[in-house]
């Protein structure tokens, strides 16, 4: 885990990590969050929707932008405070998952940070992008 | 500084969301709705980007009210 202070921080500074969801990541989200949406939880109907499976939830690969914040950027400290997303293709469990941010405004006085966030799958392809504001605490 | 009121209440009325907001110099977080620390954070930030400006921690912690943000915004503009 990384545990950049205020002072450690600029604009250009950036952290890409690579993720996967397995169907046991699947069942958990929709047992947490009882989304029980047949898109996500039932290949026969995704497919008769023009799937070519069951597309995974929005918010768990979404969840990812928690996992760049909380440990990476700037990880420890991190305070979220908002986050902006917009979904741009469907992706499937077990796809390779590109998780990359970068910083692009601090503001010093209230101290925060803007992040430029976007998840690509191995085809490049932008799954979603994200504006994420983030604090720091002591 | 009308014009300056005018800008700002739009940037509040962005911020809270709310198309009917009215503000004028006496407003403050004790009388908006939803002037909560987060949004005060909200704020500040839109500001800071509309105005191309910074501000100081200790300038931020002096202030009262929209009448005093707008002073402060106005001697930052000036002196830009």
């Amino acid at each position: 885990m990384n545990a950049y202070r205020w002072s450690d921080l600029a604009v250009g500074m950036n952290h890409e990590f690579v993720a996967s969801f397995n169907e046991a990541d699947v069942a958990d989200f929709e047992r947490i969050s009882g989304d029980i949406n047949p898109l996500h939880t039932d290949p026969v109907y995704a497919q008769a929707h023009g799937f070519q499976s069951t597309v995974l939830f929005g918010m768990l690969t979404s969840s990812l932008y928690s996992r760049l914040v909380g440990v990476y950027l700037p990880g420890q400290f991190a305070l979220l405070q908002g986050i902006d997303v917009h979904f741009h293709f469907p992706c499937m469990a077990n796809e390779t998952l590109s998780v990359r941010g970068e910083i692009v405004y601090l503001l010093d006085a209230p101290r925060r940070i803007e992040i430029k966030a976007s998840i690509c799958n191995a085809e490049r392809k932008i799954i979603s992008k994200a504006t994420i504001w983030v604090g720091l605490h002591d | 500084m009308d014009n300056l009121l005018n800008e700002v209440q739009n940037i509040f009325r962005n911020v809270f969301d709310r198309p009917d907001l009215m503000i004028s110099r006496e407003s403050s977080a004790s009388t908006v709705d939803d002037w909560d620390s987060l949004n005060h954070i909200n704020l500040i930030t839109a500001i800071s980007k509309a105005y191309k400006v910074k501000f100081a921690l200790g300038e931020l912690e002096e202030l009262k009210n929209v009448g005093d943000l707008l002073d402060l915004l106005h001697s930052k503009i000036k002196s830009k």
